[in-house]
């Protein structure tokens, strides 16, 4: 299978072939010529004068840039620490047999995934030190990503979980070991391992969610992309170069994800009935926020 | 890329870990080379190297000023002074990016002044204010001082205490240069008129010009962007900011003087008299051998005609 | 409460504008998603790769840096659009990478005996997506498709950031004056959570509708 929509056709022949290269042809020139329009537009209007971009090749700014990017790691690094745990014991107390907890945990999930971040952010920032609740800056950060990405952790583990034959958790109980154990000892750490890809992604997710630093002035890789192109006025080159940065960043931990996936999938016996399959899917499903 | 500038490191320095963004500043200026990495840049080198006198003869208060168990004491054994302060307001509070250790304009270069008073160094730590959360940095003790075009009011003043004011400001109106349709405040009515989120124009504009339609950004150098790409009219905004955008903006023009008197404080954690009465005998102290005069002709003086104006008379506001 | 009453006015006419660029960016990404997914499973390499490349890009950079983008910098090369078309602009092609991921796994449960016994009838490409690929894959796909949904109208709070009047700005704007944090908030929450809960028993529905009952 060279690529995802392979098996849709057949190998072409010779006229679908030459049909396939008229295609390509003219899907190259008409991307060529949007790109072509985009850069004569940015010329014309002096976005790609030499001296608009060469700033960027001198260390100052980039380490200037660095310094934030370890703001971001530093700020993803606590979240997904934080989230990674609290997500987990969620994701627990949802399948426990203990009614409250599956209903204050259920309910946690449910809220905490439709409430948009920002809003909490502003929360912190505006609403709370008027009670006296004031944290530090990156904590008025890490907190609401926090109890966001913990509801998204919690629904992936629990995909994983669901996802697993429940032979696994049979076989455990009749060995005699208590559910708690057999959970955690043989449930969780199979599940865990087939998310692991989408924990990634998630991963990649909130990294690009600690974005809203800027919000809250704490040194990120975008907050410190403001205050440079405040000062040195090349908005469009500086938020160019910071979306690169983010690109080879993300990019390589969603390649990661890609890897791991394929890995897994293979790893994993194909999935023998209608409700493991539809478990199987709601693994494969991209988590987005 | 023939020479890469690295950039100096006087002190050890940025202990960013806790999102302060920790700048310990070098007591001695700029290296003018700063300015050709960044073009267009909104610093203003020439001022620091001008500023190397005044430090240098900053007056440094006497031990027995410093009473012990007092704040002051309490800074001093710290060894540094720690200021909420902005990093992107040109001749006020500027960050240079290409060495971040410089942050220059009148207000920080006031902050570093007390500093040296105290300390007898220009020692200071950095905490950018997001907005409206200076009272709570305050309380909260995570700043000692305020310098940020801190309007002195009565709602604040009960929260918190204001040493000053050291400088009189006010509301003026920004246009694209272009823009001969606006003289007064009145003419705003039926105008796009820009502010400041959470600043005092955001209640000023509709007070002054009730049919005006205002849109807020949350920053200055984003309503600046949105003035220039004509997504308002007019900027309504502190005078100094406004000068500040049009001396590197040739597209900007004042076209309103100020309209309103915003007594500028500095921000000073509640009920702690002693310390309050420590900065205003500083503050007297600057403003009687000329320093805070040479201060702002370094900073703001180089955009606006004229003399250095008389400083306001500490305590004169209410609130202060 | 009270600051919520009083208000009630400028905060339902900033709800209007959260559903407004929820319902454009929603059908536009829709629509542009299942496009860049066609795309993507096409026989063309380089529209493969183009497709590709527009989802790479707009799952790794973040919403706020190119909406921060699309307002504050393109106009400086003379795009300028009004603060609230941007946003949905923005939204739009951002959401758009996701719907097609979500899109893609969905052909992607199709079993591909299905498609090869498809061809082997000798129905041609368009007529396997029509007929055998497209209701089946529209199955897997509704309840991911909603979660995208959702993920949009918390993405549209960001509109907040760059001067957008929206429920977020306009819920901090009335707590500003008011000072009644736990209140209005506590309200803008409900809200939103209104908004998304009827987003997933829309999908919901659609899914029964569409489901294959076996």
């Amino acid at each position: 299978m060279s690529h995802s929509g392979a098996f849709l056709y057949d190998a072409p022949g010779p006229r679908a072939r030459r049909r396939i290269l008229l295609g390509s042809v003219v899907s190259a020139l008409v991307l060529a010529g949007v790109f072509a329009l985009a850069l004569v537009q940015f010329g014309r209007t002096g976005q790609l004068d030499a001296d608009r971009w060469t700033p960027f090749l001198d260390w100052p700014i980039w380490s200037y840039l660095l310094v934030g990017l370890r703001g971001t790691a530093l700020a993803a690094a606590l979240v997904a620490v934080l989230a990674g745990t609290f997500g987990v014991l969620l994701a627990i107390g949802r399948l426990s047999r203990n009614r409250p907890l599956r209903w204050l945990s259920t309910g946690y999930i449910e809220v905490a995934r439709t409430i948009p971040v920002l809003l909490l952010i502003y929360l912190m920032l505006f609403g709370l030190p008027a009670y006296g609740i004031n944290l530090p800056v990156l904590w008025k950060l890490v907190v609401p990503l926090t109890i966001a990405n913990a509801a998204v952790v919690a629904e992936i583990v629990r995909a994983g979980v669901l996802a697993l034959p429940r032979g696994q958790m049979e076989a455990a109980l009749s060995l005699g070991i208590r559910r708690s154990q057999a959970m955690r000892f043989v449930v969780l750490p199979q599940a865990l391992r087939h998310v692991t890809p989408s924990l990634v992604t998630q991963l990649v997710s909130l990294i690009k969610d600690t974005s809203l630093g800027y919000v809250v002035a704490f040194t990120e890789l975008l907050y410190r992309a403001q205050v440079l192109s405040a000062y040195n006025r090349l908005l469009i080159q500086t938020f160019l170069v910071v979306a690169l940065v983010y690109l080879v960043f993300n990019g390589a931990l969603s390649y990661l994800a890609a890897r791991l996936r394929t890995r897994v999938r293979r790893q994993v016996a194909p999935p023998s009935g209608p409700a493991e399959q539809a478990a199987d899917r709601e693994l494969e499903t991209p988590v987005v926020r | 890329m023939s020479d890469i500038r690295l950039p100096r490191r006087r002190f050890p320095l940025i202990t960013a870990v806790l999102a302060t963004a920790s700048v310990a500043v070098a007591g001695c200026g700029s290296s003018d080379s700063s300015s050709d990495a960044v073009p267009n840049g909104g610093g203003d080198d020439a001022a620091a190297s001008g500023l190397e006198a005044v430090y240098e003869d900053a007056p440094v208060a006497d031990d027995a000023a410093i009473l012990p168990d007092s704040t002051m004491a309490e800074i001093k054994e710290r060894g540094v002074l720690r200021v909420a302060a902005a990093l992107d307001a040109p001749l006020l509070s500027q960050q240079d990016p290409s060495s971040p250790e410089d942050v220059e304009g009148f207000d920080i270069d006031l902050a570093k002044m007390l500093a040296i008073y105290i300390l007898g160094e220009p020692n200071i730590e950095i905490v950018p204010p997001a907005s409206e959360t200076r009272e709570a940095l305050l309380q909260n003790g995570t700043v000692d001082a305020v310098f940020n075009t801190y309007t002195i009011t009565e709602e604040r003043a009960e929260q918190i205490d204001f040493a000053g004011p050291y400088f009189t400001s006010g509301l003026a109106v920004a246009t694209r240069a272009d823009n001969e349709d606006i003289d007064s405040v009145e003419d705003l009515n039926g105008k796009d008129v820009i502010v400041g989120a959470n600043t005092p124009a955001v209640t000023a504009v509709p007070e002054v010009a009730p049919d005006a339609e205002v849109t807020s950004f949350a920053t200055d150098p984003q309503a600046v962007q949105a003035l220039l790409q004509g997504r308002g009219d007019a900027y309504v905004q502190d005078y100094t900011l406004l000068l500040a955008a049009a001396a590197n903006n040739p597209d900007i023009k004042i076209a309103v003087q100020p309209f309103t008197e915003e007594p500028y404080g500095i921000g000073l954690p509640p009920e702690d008299a002693e310390y309050k009465e420590f900065v205003n005998d500083w503050l007297e102290q600057i403003q009687e051998d000329g320093s805070w005069s040479e201060i702002w002709e370094a900073t703001l003086g180089t955009v606006v005609e004229g003399d250095a104006p008389t400083p306001p008379e500490i305590g004169s506001v209410p609130g202060s | 409460m009270t600051a919520v009453i009083e208000n009630l006015d400028p905060l339902l006419r900033a709800l209007g504008t959260t559903v407004l660029i929820l319902v454009i960016s929603a059908a536009g990404s829709l629509v542009l998603g299942v496009l860049i997914t066609v795309a993507r499973v096409s026989p063309i390499p380089v529209l493969r790769g183009a497709a590709w490349a527009y989802v790479q890009v707009f799952v790794n950079v973040p919403l706020l840096a190119l909406l921060l983008l699309a307002v504050f910098a393109l106009p400086d090369a003379g795009l300028l659009m009004p603060l609230t078309t941007t946003v949905i602009v923005v939204l739009t092609v951002y959401e758009a990478a996701y719907v097609a991921e979500a899109v893609r796994s969905g052909i992607n449960t199709v079993a591909s005996g299905q498609v090869e016994a498809a061809r082997a009838l000798g129905l041609r490409l368009s007529q396997t997506l029509r007929h055998v690929v497209v209701p089946q894959a529209v199955r897997a796909v509704v309840q991911p498709l909603g979660n995208v949904m959702i993920a949009l109208l918390m993405n549209t709070a960001l509109a907040a950031t760059v001067g957008v009047v929206e429920l977020t700005s306009a819920v901090n704007k009335v707590n500003l004056v008011a000072a009644q944090p736990i209140p209005i908030f506590t309200a803008a929450g409900l809200t939103y959570m209104a908004l998304a809960l009827a987003i997933g028993l829309a999908a919901g529905r659609i899914e029964k509708k569409v489901a294959i009952h076996r």
